[in-house]
């Protein structure tokens, strides 16, 4: 049996999303929605009150044809950790501790039955990683069968996002107590967009494991809040002290540039 | 007790602090507060045992391995199959979407016949029984009347035991009128038959390719096997393969790949003989190949000659010389090059010129039959069941025309043409249809030209679909005999994708039947019994499963024990025996067509001087456009710059727009020689100027408020044009004005 | 008809003039609670708020009516705490427009919330690290302190005070009073600038975030300073607006003139600093995360920089120098006009601190988003207004609000009114004769 090289210390899971290798298929969006409940309405062509835990941007280099170039850039809540582990901007201020971040696994939870809908969280996010339920869920007689049971729906007036599929390890954890283990392997625990990606794009595991995909793509730096030592690597608003857990990495100059700060890019970028 | 102003007070107050000091209001409030978060009309779903189910999928051609994971008898989630060869573990968003299509209310709940007018939506249950003896009966008198080919039927599977059973099935009743519906593997068939001389289908060893030259094929949108080539599209990148995109529009193909070529529209034939030509002049060629294993060469040499030079083919396409003389260099120089058409999902086929044009690239660098190669692949058949039997009445039936003109002397190599269809309807010749089958198509909603279909199929009298869901067609037919969904039946699915081995999934039931539906082969195998005769003796069969069996008889044990049966070991003819041609070589000349009318572009329809721009469909990865509709999630990932309520997007580039007048967002009307609609504008720096882009598979009239309504139709826009040389539709668009709404 | 419960030496307009002011604000009101029903049985789905504006029209509402209820503790602190006798009369007023402002505020967030039912996890669940932790938690408190600031007034009410229990327990709750404006000084402190911290902490969204000052962002203190600064002025207007209404003057001129000097040197000074904090974070704060002023003012329809300089110098610096300057204040029209723009200047503030930080893109690739509110969202946010007209309306005609009303405004003498009181009244009246109103 393979080793794993971080036994016993905390986990550090996150992703790293070859964007050279994203599609803009849109199968990991779908994939999240099935494997978390996401409810959907009639008319979802309005993107700013469309639930999708992950969604896919299109980016583009601004300039005009036929020099346009364009990017697709899947953006899961990025599990931050803040200055400091655990002082993500939406954990820190939730009044009702509704959110929180898991120093076992640093995975920024979401307690539904505790979110009373105050939407601060949202307003802290950089990423608008966060959705608030507008109405309540409705699924069309019958297609309720198609739920996961696993994850519980969740109820008009609340906010919700990507989980890292917290289910999926918690599932994994169970089965590896049952077995006498206390530590995953890394196929154990893989999130659904992960699973489902057709491109491969998207890389999951612990990121404090030497051993870990995600580790040896990204090769975070401890010292300096996990920024990536691999120079095609990069993360969303850098400058900001997030300190995400998601990574990504592009060949690209401009798609690199366009991550870190407003470059001047112009606006025709669209919400996918 | 006389209640004073004073005791009224002390009472109140006392009331107020006392009940605050109780438990109650505080027992009440978490109450509320529990309450909502159990509120009765939030699903609960129910826990139960999981299971992963291994089956394939038929929601699209691509057929891809996937796990199906079920919570007691309630499917919840639907994988790609790690060990499957094709999409090895990934799945697209319609296969991860799959679980709306089991459950989803347009799912047709059980037999129903026609109560009120064609289309009105107005439906009668009625018992199978009744159901199937309807049809029988029909066909019965048909039959007697001795006109069986005026029985048709449209499949949208060509291969595997359900659409040969419906073949057959129609063989044996003595009609010609298998069609399936249209695709980019009707031109493949076609070269590889004018071309190799061989009566099978195109494969491609997409992986091992190291330079892809890409005439307008949606590798990402849904050519071929959505999932297997966005896997491959991962794979060239690890590989540094290098893909150039040639099409006008900046798709997500051309975003992903290395370089973007736009090209006017209907020219990519004229710019592959363009890079021929380079090839050609610079002896780039592989001299091997072409000396000793062809033939027709200096036919098609003077051909690309005379009149694709670099300078002409650059004033047609509208891509600089420079570019031209080097992409020709580069694939010339690749180690394995290959260049592949089909524009978008391939959902026309497209000339048989711009397929042999292209094609003659990968002849004259010699990448045939080789690994990273294009490679002539045998059909996939179900050759464990005995031949028909044909009585008297089927023998004359059979011995007609068919109705679609496919294999007359006009167009001996085609086998089905269904774009004909119409005008052989409208004009009543060679004969009218009776009745028509319509097993998994949706035509009236996914042909080019939909208009032109709806009207041709109000000339049938009798419709009968199989449709699991309420589609267009569905909603338009006079009886309807629901087939069990996608996750609820056995079926094989042989690979027709292009995947470069010999391959077949089995579409295995992961539960039973939710409606009242029966399987489309058992509905057929019953309509055979109630006719009786040669029919019935021609499907012998207890049930579809047994008959699938016999079938697949030499697979079956494979099939059965891995869920798909593969030749990994398959490979091509080698050049000496490959091509059983006349001259047993290679054919550039195409069996001596007239190389100049062979390649000439097609025309698009209605020139009156009116139109000035073009319009163009674009297929988008996230909008099916066949028979299926899109469940909810794959409506909710469509971008809001195509569809925004029930407007659609059209995109234009910004200096087009400007010239008019638009701005982003605006209305604008949309008009073309067939129709004309509402639409909004999004401007982008991805397309070429002077044209209009056109998402297909959006405006469904049929299924239900997660999907219809929702944008337009671009099929009621656009037609068909026929090809002269082969009889395939060889529409790229059409022409267009947009002016301000 | 009702004249029994007017205080004495005072006039009021006929019953029928003031049943009918209640009728109108009534229907506003109304309206507001048709549209709070709305958005509380169907949910936030009644509004135009959207993931990428989770604060809206409501949260400024809220945090404007905040700002300008600053009045009740500034005045209170000045007067109990200070030894700032002269504003007694008008301390007053300020709690009760305080008392006003909060109860809306709460009630805002009741509505605001999208699981009203548990808003109290806050308590329950609280996140001592959440700024609205503290909102919440000060809030409460200083509601209940206002409440109980509000309540010997309504005890003075004439009838009411006649009853020996209320008219000792109004007394007794005077001579704490000062305990209570000091708690209810110290809780503004943190409210406030705790609703400053709300924006300010924001480290993800550079438009918002201020650094540290201490352990608190700068806008901690600015939201302080400025509710000190803006509140008094808006306790100005709306006694001006009475007045006006009135067609009397309430106040006398020595005490609005105090609290318009110690309003405007407030007002200079939080300028000042505002100023600075501006200058250090388009130099410092927003280029270190990667920003340029210029981005949050540009490529939108709506922010530009002109929304800054109306801030700072029109409703900002304007007003405060006016105020300063006594020839300005003492100039009614002038004072009228620069407690309207300090008015202006704070919620312009607010909005800025809320709902510019939502229109902001902060990933290069997302878009300035504009939102305006729908109609439940207005109503809603109007509904506070017409609860604090009639809430104003009601005070006044029946409590002392103004001590120095019937000096001010002498009554001619006119036939005694008792014959309008009904009998019961009148026994008790005379069964009690020694007692007096209590004084404020
Ligand atoms: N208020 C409240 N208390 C509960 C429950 C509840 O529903 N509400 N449920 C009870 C039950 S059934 C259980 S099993 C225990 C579990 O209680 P615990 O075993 O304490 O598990 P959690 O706190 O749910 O999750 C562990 C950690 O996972 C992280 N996490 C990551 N993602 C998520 C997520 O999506 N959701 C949640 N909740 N956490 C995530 C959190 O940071 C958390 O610290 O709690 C019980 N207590
Ligand atoms: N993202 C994420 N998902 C999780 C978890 C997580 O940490 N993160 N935790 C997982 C865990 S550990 C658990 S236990 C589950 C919990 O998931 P669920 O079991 O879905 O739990 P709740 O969401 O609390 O919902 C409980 C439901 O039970 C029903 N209910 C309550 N009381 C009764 C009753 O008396 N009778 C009946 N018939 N029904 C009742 C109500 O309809 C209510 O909606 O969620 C799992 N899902
Ligand atoms: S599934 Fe993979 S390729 Fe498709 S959009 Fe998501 S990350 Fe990109
Ligand atoms: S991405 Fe947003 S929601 Fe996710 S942890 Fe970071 S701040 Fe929180
Ligand atoms: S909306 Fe919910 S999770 Fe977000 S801050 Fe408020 S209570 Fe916390
Ligand atoms: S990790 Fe799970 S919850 Fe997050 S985006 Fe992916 S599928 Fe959704
Ligand atoms: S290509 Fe996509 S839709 Fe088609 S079968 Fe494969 S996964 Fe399903
Ligand atoms: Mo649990």
């Amino acid at each position: 049996m393979k080793h794993t090289g971080n036994i016993g210390k905390p986990k550090r899971y996150g992703m790293v999303i070859d964007l050279d290798k994203c599609t803009g298929c849109g199968t990991c969006m779908v994939a999240c929605m099935a494997e978390n409940n996401v409810p959907f309405k009639k008319d979802e062509s309005n993107k700013l009150d469309s639930i999708t835990w992950l969604r896919v941007y299109r980016l583009t280099n601004g300039k005009p044809y036929p020099d346009n170039e364009v990017c697709y850039l899947p953006r899961p809540c990025q599990h931050c950790a803040g200055k400091h582990e655990g002082h993500s901007p939406c954990v820190s201020v939730c009044p009702a501790t509704a959110t929180d971040y898991d120093q076992e696994t640093g995975i920024v939870s979401q307690i539904y039955t505790r979110c009373f809908g105050c939407r601060y969280c949202m307003a802290a996010c950089p990423y608008h990683a966060r959705y608030f339920n507008w109405w309540d869920p409705v699924w069309p007689k019958g297609m309720e069968k198609a739920l996961n049971p696993n994850v519980s729906a969740r109820m008009r007036g609340i906010v919700e996002k990507c989980s890292f599929c917290f289910h999926r390890y918690q599932k994994a954890m169970e089965k590896a107590h049952m077995e006498g283990r206390r530590e995953l392997e890394e196929d154990e625990y893989q999130t659904a967009c992960t699973q489902a990606c057709p491109a491969g794009a998207i890389t999951f595991g612990d990121l404090n494991n030497p051993e870990h995909k995600v580790h040896q793509i990204a090769q975070p730096d401890p010292a300096k809040g996990g920024r990536p030592r691999n120079p095609k690597v990069f993360r969303l608003l850098e400058e900001l002290e997030t300190n995400p857990k998601v990574y990504y990495l592009s060949s690209r100059e401009w798609v690199q540039e366009a991550c870190h700060k407003p470059h001047l890019l112009d606006q025709k970028t669209a919400h996918h | 007790m006389k209640i004073d102003r004073r005791s009224f007070l002390a009472l109140s107050v006392g009331g107020t602090v006392g009940t605050a000091l109780t438990p109650l209001p505080w027992k009440i409030q978490d109450d509320l507060a529990i309450w909502t978060q159990m509120w009765p009309w939030t699903p609960d779903p129910l826990d139960g045992e999981n299971t992963f189910t291994h089956t394939v999928s038929t929601l699209c051609r691509g057929g891809c391995g996937v796990t199906v994971r079920k919570v007691g008898d309630r499917v919840v989630k639907i994988e790609g199959r790690e060990d499957y060869p094709t999409n090895q573990g990934g799945v697209c968003n319609l296969c991860a979407s799959g679980m709306q299509m089991l459950y989803g209310p347009t799912r047709i709940p059980h037999p129903i016949k026609r109560v009120g007018d064609r289309g009105a939506g107005q439906w009668a249950r009625i018992s199978w029984e009744e159901a199937l003896s309807m049809v029988a009966e029909q066909l019965g008198e048909i039959r007697q009347a001795g006109q069986p080919e005026t029985v048709a039927c449209l499949s949208s599977r060509k291969y595997g035991s359900v659409a040969e059973l419906l073949k057959r099935f129609l063989t044996a009743y003595g009609s010609p009128n298998f069609m399936v519906t249209p695709s980019m593997m009707d031109a493949y068939d076609m070269t590889l038959k004018r071309m190799h001389g061989v009566d099978g289908r195109m494969g491609f060893d997409l992986e091992n390719a190291d330079y892809v030259l890409s005439f307008g094929s949606g590798l990402i949108e849904g050519w071929g096997n959505t999932a297997y080539m966005i896997h491959t599209n991962s794979v060239w990148k690890e590989r540094k393969a290098t893909v150039k995109q040639i099409e006008p529009r900046l798709s997500n193909t051309a975003a992903k790949s290395d370089q973007w070529i736009p090209v006017t529209p209907g020219t990519e034939a004229i710019l592959a003989l363009g890079i021929a030509y380079v090839i050609i002049k610079e002896s780039l060629y592989d001299y091997d190949f072409v000396n000793n294993f062809s033939t027709g060469f200096e036919e098609f040499r003077s051909a690309v000659l005379s009149g694709y030079s670099p300078g002409n083919v650059a004033k047609q396409t509208g891509v600089d010389q420079s570019t031209i003389v080097t992409l020709a260099r580069e694939f010339a120089r690749a180690r394995r090059p290959m260049a592949l058409c089909g524009r978008g999902q391939g959902t026309v086929p497209g000339g048989l010129g711009e397929s042999v044009a292209v094609h003659a690239l990968n002849a004259l660098v010699g990448n045939i039959n080789r690994p990273g190669g294009v490679w002539a692949m045998p059909r996939p058949a179900v050759d464990g069941w005995a031949a028909p039997a044909l009585d008297a009445s089927a023998q004359a039936g059979l011995a007609k025309p068919r109705l679609d003109g496919a294999g007359s002397a006009a167009f001996p190599f085609a086998e089905q043409l269904f774009n004909r269809v119409p005008e052989a309807l409208a004009t009543g010749s060679p004969y009218p249809l009776k009745a028509l089958f319509v097993y998994e198509a949706n035509p009236l909603f996914s042909t080019p030209g939909a208009a032109k279909v709806r009207e041709a199929f109000d000339q049938i009298p009798f419709i009968v679909s199989f449709a699991s869901h309420m589609d267009e067609t569905a909603m338009a037919a006079d009886l309807i005999l629901p087939n069990h969904a996608h996750l609820e039946r056995w079926e094989d699915v042989p690979d027709t994708s292009g995947f470069h081995q010999p391959m077949i999934g089995l579409v295995q039931p992961v539960v039973e039947p939710i409606r009242d539906t029966m399987h489309t082969g058992d509905a057929l195998l019953r309509l055979a019994a109630a006719l009786g005769g040669t029919m019935a003796a021609s499907m012998p069969w207890e049930n579809y499963k047994a008959c699938l069996q016999e079938g697949l008889a030499s697979r079956w044990s494979q099939l059965e024990a891995d869920g798909f049966w593969i030749d990994n070991r398959y490979r091509p003819d080698t050049w000496s025996l490959a091509f059983p041609t006349p001259s047993g070589k290679f054919d550039f000349g195409v069996a001596g067509s007239d190389l100049k009318a062979l390649f000439a572009p097609a025309q698009p329809e209605g020139d009156d001087g009116s139109y000035n721009l073009k319009l163009i469909p674009y297929d988008s990865v996230r909008i099916p456009n066949g028979p299926v509709g899109s469940p909810p999630f794959l409506v909710k990932i469509v971008s809001d710059t195509v569809l925004k309520g029930n407007d659609l997007f059209v995109e234009v580039n910004p200096e087009t727009a400007k010239a008019a007048g638009f701005v982003e967002g605006d209305h604008a009307v949309l008009k073309t020689p067939l129709g004309s609609a509402t639409v909004r504008v999004h401007l982008s720096d991805g397309l070429m100027p002077g044209l209009v882009a056109i998402p297909r598979g959006l405006g469904h009239t049929a299924f239900d408020g997660y999907l219809a309504e929702k944008g337009i139709n671009a099929n009621d826009l656009i037609g068909s044009v026929e090809d002269a040389a082969s009889g395939l539709d060889a529409a790229w668009g059409i022409l267009a004005s947009l002016v301000k709404a | 008809m009702d004249s029994a419960l007017i205080p004495k030496g005072v006039k009021r307009c006929p019953i029928w003039q003031f049943a009918l002011g209640l009728g109108i604000a009534g229907a506003v009101l109304l309206w507001g609670v048709y549209a709070m029903f709305l958005c509380w049985f169907k949910g936030l789905n009644q509004t135009n708020m959207n993931d990428y504006y989770g604060f809206a029209l409501w949260i400024w509402a809220d945090l404007a009516v905040i700002a300008l209820g600053g009045g009740a503790f500034f005045t209170g602190l000045l007067k109990y705490v200070f030894g700032k006798d002269e504003l007694k009369n008008i301390i007053n007023y300020a709690v009760l427009i305080g008392f006003i402002c909060y109860s809306s505020a709460l009630l805002i967030l009741a509505i605001d919330v999208g699981q009203p039912l548990r808003s109290w996890f806050i308590f329950w669940h609280a996140n001592v690290h959440s700024m609205l932790t503290e909102v919440a938690f000060c809030l409460s408190c200083y509601f209940c302190v206002l409440t109980i600031e509000y309540i010997p007034l309504i005890l003075e009410n004439r009838q009411l005070d006649k009853v020996p229990f209320v008219h000792n327990l109004s007394h007794s709750m005077h001579e704490y009073m000062a305990v209570f404006a000091a708690t209810g000084a110290f809780l503004s402190f943190f409210h406030q600038g705790s609703l400053g911290g709300v924006a300010g902490v924001l480290f993800g969204r550079p438009f918002a975030y201020r650094e540290h000052l201490f352990i608190w962002p700068w806008t901690f203190f600015l939201f302080t300073w400025s509710a000190a600064a803006y509140g008094p002025c808006f306790t100005l207007l709306v006694t001006r607006i009475t007045e006006k209404i009135a067609r009397k003057q309430l106040v006398k001129d020595a005490t609005i003139q105090l609290l318009a000097k110690i309003a405007g040197w407030m007002m200079f000074t939080y300028i000042i600093a505002k100023i600075i904090d501006t200058i250090y974070w388009a130099t410092t704060t927003a280029p270190s995360l990667g920003f340029s002023l210029k981005e949050f003012y540009s490529n939108n329809p709506v922010y530009g920089f002109s929304i800054l300089f109306i801030e700072i110098v029109v409703c900002g610096v304007l007003p405060a120098v006016m105020l300063v300057i006594p020839k300005v204040r003492s100039n009614r029209l002038l004072l009228t006009l620069a407690t309207v723009l300090a008015v202006i200047g704070v919620s312009l503030n607010r909005w800025v601190m809320v709902l510019q930080v939502m229109a902001v893109p902060v990933m290069s690739f997302d878009t300035w988003v504009m939102y305006y509110p729908s109609w439940q969202e207005v109503a809603t946010t109007i509904l506070p207004v017409a609860y604090g007209v009639i809430l104003i309306m009601i005070s006044y005609r029946y409590l002392p609000i103004f001590p120095q009303e019937a000096e001010l405004n002498p009554l001619e003498p006119e036939t005694p009114v008792a014959a309008e009181m009904d009998s019961q009244e009148a026994t008790e009246a005379d069964a009690d004769p020694e007692l007096t109103p209590a004084e404020a």
